[in-house]
C-alpha cells in the first residue's frame, strides 16, 4: 500500500512536468496543424539553456543554488520562444499557414522534412556546441524529499525538486488556460486554429497567430525540458527520447486538445512511475506504450479530442 | 464604395472569373446571382483576398484593395459571411461574436452593435454560451450574420445566406436581412441561388454565369428581362 501510494505521488509530480511538455507540443499542432518533430530538440535546448543561464550568466551567483536554478529555467522560456518566434518566420512560415494552399498535400510533405531537419541540425549542432557529456542542472532539492505523514503508520516521500517541478508546471499550466481561454489573442489562436480562412475574413493574421503559437510552444517545452533536468541528466540527442512521449501525450488527450495535452502527458507520467511496482524498471517505456494502445483502442480521438470533423 | 473593373481570376491556371465588373454604391443593396459554378463565391474570396486575382482592379472606399494584404481588409470595413457560415465551433457563441469585433471599429462600438444584434438575431442571446458547433444551420448562419455585423462594417458581404437551410429558415433569413438593412442602412452585397428572393429585395443585381457578367440592371429591369425570367424564376 505504501509502495502504491509512492508511486501514485511520484507519477503525479512527473506527470504534470511531462503534461507541461506535452501542452507545448499540442498547442503548436492544435493552432498550426504542423508535425513539429524537431520539438524535442527545441527542448533540449531549452535544458542547454537553462543550464548556462544558471552555471554561465550569472544566475547562479545572483540567486545561490536552491532559487538559482528555477529562475533560470523560467528565463530559457522566454529565450527559447524567442528562438521559435524567429524559427517560425524563417522557415517553418515558408511551408504553413496561409502559403500551404498552393503547395503539394497542404504543405505537410515539406513540413516534414523541415522540421527532420531541423531537429538534424539542432541535435548535431548541440553535439558540437555543447558535447556529448552528461549534463544536470543540480540542486541541493533534488536530493532531499520532505515526509507526509506517518498517518496511518505510513509515509510518503516527495523529492523536492520533483515536487517544485510539478508546482511550477501547474502554475504554468493555469496561466496558459486563462490565456487562451480569456485574453482577446488566445482567442484569436482558437479562431485561427478553427478555421484560418473565417478568421482572415475576421482581420486575424492567421500566420501571426501561428507564430505566436509556435513560440508559445516552444518556450513552454523548454521550461518543462528545464525542470525534467533537475532530476534527470541531459545531452544533446535527449529530444529524442521525449518526442515520443510528447506524441503519445498528444495523441492521448485528443489532437488538438491543448488540456487535453496536459492530461495525456499527467496520463503517461502516472504510468511509466506505476508500472515500476509490477514491472522491471526497463519495461516503464514498453507500459507507456501497451497503456496508449489500449486506451486509443476504446477512445481513438483520445480523452478530449472531437470526432466531428472541422468545417 | 466597392468598384471592381475587368476583375480576372482562377484558381492556377483555371480561370474562373473573367473580366467582371460589379459597383456597389454607398447604402445600396446588391445582388448578384447565377448558376452554381458561375464564380460568386470566387468573386467574395477574391475580394477578402484568399484568392489572387490574375487581372483588373478593386478599389475600396477609394483605397486598392489589391494592395491590401488579406487580413488588413476587414479593418477597412469589409465584412464576409462566407459560404457554408464557417463559424468557429469550439468558441462559444458570444466568442465567434467578439472575432467579428476583431477590428478596430468592431472594438469601439462593440457596447451598442451587441445590443442591436441580439435584437435583430434574440437566438444569439439565448444561446450565448453555447459552442457554436452545436448549433443547427439556420442558427449558424444567423451567428455568421452577426458576426459579420459585430465588426461595424462599411459594407456586408453574404454568400448565399440560404443554403443548406429548411426553406422556412432561409425565409427567415432574409426577412431579417432585409429588417437590419432597413435600421441601419449598412449597404449589403449578396450572393444568392434564391433568384427571385434575393432580385425583389435588392436595389440592383448582375447575373454572374460561367465567370461573366452577362446581365446587369436594377431590381426592376431584371425582373423583366426575359432571359433571367426564364433561366432563373421559372416563368
Amino acid at each position: 500500500m505504501e509502495g502504491f501510494l509512492q508511486a501514485l505521488a511520484a507519477g503525479l509530480l512527473i506527470g504534470a512536468v511531462y503534461g507541461l511538455m506535452c501542452v507545448g507540443l499540442g498547442l503548436i499542432f492544435g493552432v498550426m496543424r504542423v508535425i513539429n518533430f524537431a520539438h524535442g530538440d527545441f527542448m533540449m535546448l531549452g535544458m542547454y539553456t537553462a543550464f548556462y543561464l544558471f552555471t554561465a550568466a550569472g544566475v547562479q551567483a545572483l540567486f545561490g543554488n536552491t532559487v538559482g536554478p528555477f529562475v533560470a529555467i523560467l528565463l530559457a522560456g522566454p529565450v527559447l520562444a524567442l528562438f521559435g518566434y524567429f524559427v517560425h518566420l524563417a522557415l517553418i512560415s515558408h511551408v504553413s499557414g496561409t502559403r500551404t494552399a498552393s503547395l503539394e498535400g497542404e504543405g505537410h510533405y515539406a513540413q516534414l522534412i523541415l522540421t527532420l531537419g531541423i531537429a538534424l541540425i539542432l541535435q548535431n549542432g548541440g553535439l558540437i556546441v555543447f558535447g556529448s557529456v552528461l549534463a544536470s542542472i543540480r540542486t541541493p532539492l533534488s536530493s532531499s524529499a520532505w515526509e507526509l505523514g506517518p498517518l496511518f503508520e505510513m509515509s510518503i516521500f516527495l523529492n523536492k525538486a520533483r515536487s517544485i517541478d510539478a508546482v511550477v508546471s501547474l502554475a504554468i499550466m493555469v496561466l496558459l488556460s486563462l490565456l487562451i481561454t480569456r485574453t482577446r489573442i488566445g482567442k484569436s489562436l482558437r479562431a485561427a486554429a478553427d478555421n484560418p480562412t473565417a478568421a482572415t475574413y475576421m482581420g486575424i493574421d492567421v500566420d501571426r497567430a501561428h507564430r505566436t503559437a509556435f513560440a508559445l510552444g516552444c518556450g513552454i517545452t523548454a521550461i518543462a525540458g528545464g525542470l525534467l533536468a533537475t532530476n534527470y541528466p541531459f545531452h544533446p540527442f535527449v529530444g529524442l527520447e521525449y518526442v515520443i512521449v510528447m506524441y503519445a501525450g498528444v495523441v492521448l488527450g485528443g489532437m488538438g486538445s491543448i488540456i487535453g495535452a496536459f492530461w495525456g502527458g499527467m496520463t503517461i507520467g502516472l504510468v511509466q512511475q506505476m508500472s515500476t511496482l509490477i514491472l522491471p524498471t526497463q519495461l516503464q517505456n514498453a507500459a507507456i506504450f501497451a497503456v496508449f494502445l489500449l486506451i486509443i483502442f476504446f477512445r481513438p480521438q483520445g480523452f478530449f479530442g472531437r470526432m466531428v470533423e472541422r468545417t | 464604395m466597392l468598384r471592381i473593373e475587368g476583375l480576372s481570376a482562377g484558381y492556377s491556371a483555371k480561370p474562373v472569373l473573367n473580366d467582371v465588373s460589379i459597383d456597389v454604391g454607398a447604402g445600396q443593396f446588391v445582388a448578384i446571382v447565377g448558376p452554381n459554378g458561375a464564380g460568386k463565391t470566387t468573386l467574395f474570396k477574391t475580394i477578402s483576398g484568399i484568392v489572387k486575382p490574375s487581372g483588373g482592379a478593386i478599389t475600396f472606399d477609394g483605397v486598392d484593395l489589391l494592395a491590401v494584404p488579406p487580413p488588413q481588409r476587414a479593418h477597412l470595413g469589409i465584412a464576409h459571411v462566407p459560404e457554408g457560415r464557417q463559424v468557429f465551433p469550439s468558441l462559444s457563441v458570444m466568442e465567434n461574436l467578439e472575432m467579428g469585433a476583431m477590428t478596430e471599429s468592431g472594438r469601439r462600438d462593440w457596447q451598442a452593435t451587441i445590443e442591436r444584434i441580439f435584437d435583430w438575431l434574440p437566438v444569439l442571446k439565448e444561446r450565448r454560451n453555447q459552442f457554436a458547433g452545436t448549433m443547427s444551420g439556420g442558427q449558424q448562419q444567423m451567428l455568421a450574420i452577426g458576426r459579420g455585423l459585430a465588426s461595424s462594417p462599411k459594407l456586408l458581404m453574404l454568400d448565399e445566406p440560404s443554403m443548406g437551410l429548411a426553406p422556412s429558415t432561409a425565409d427567415f433569413i432574409f426577412e431579417r436581412l432585409i429588417e437590419i438593412r432597413r435600421q441601419s442602412g449598412l449597404t449589403m452585397l449578396l450572393v444568392e441561388q434564391r433568384v427571385a428572393e434575393a432580385l425583389e429585395s435588392a436595389d440592383r443585381g448582375y447575373v454572374l454565369e460561367a465567370g461573366h457578367v452577362v446581365l446587369e440592371g436594377n431590381n426592376a429591369t431584371l425582373r423583366a428581362d426575359d432571359r433571367v425570367r426564364k433561366a432563373y424564376l421559372g416563368m
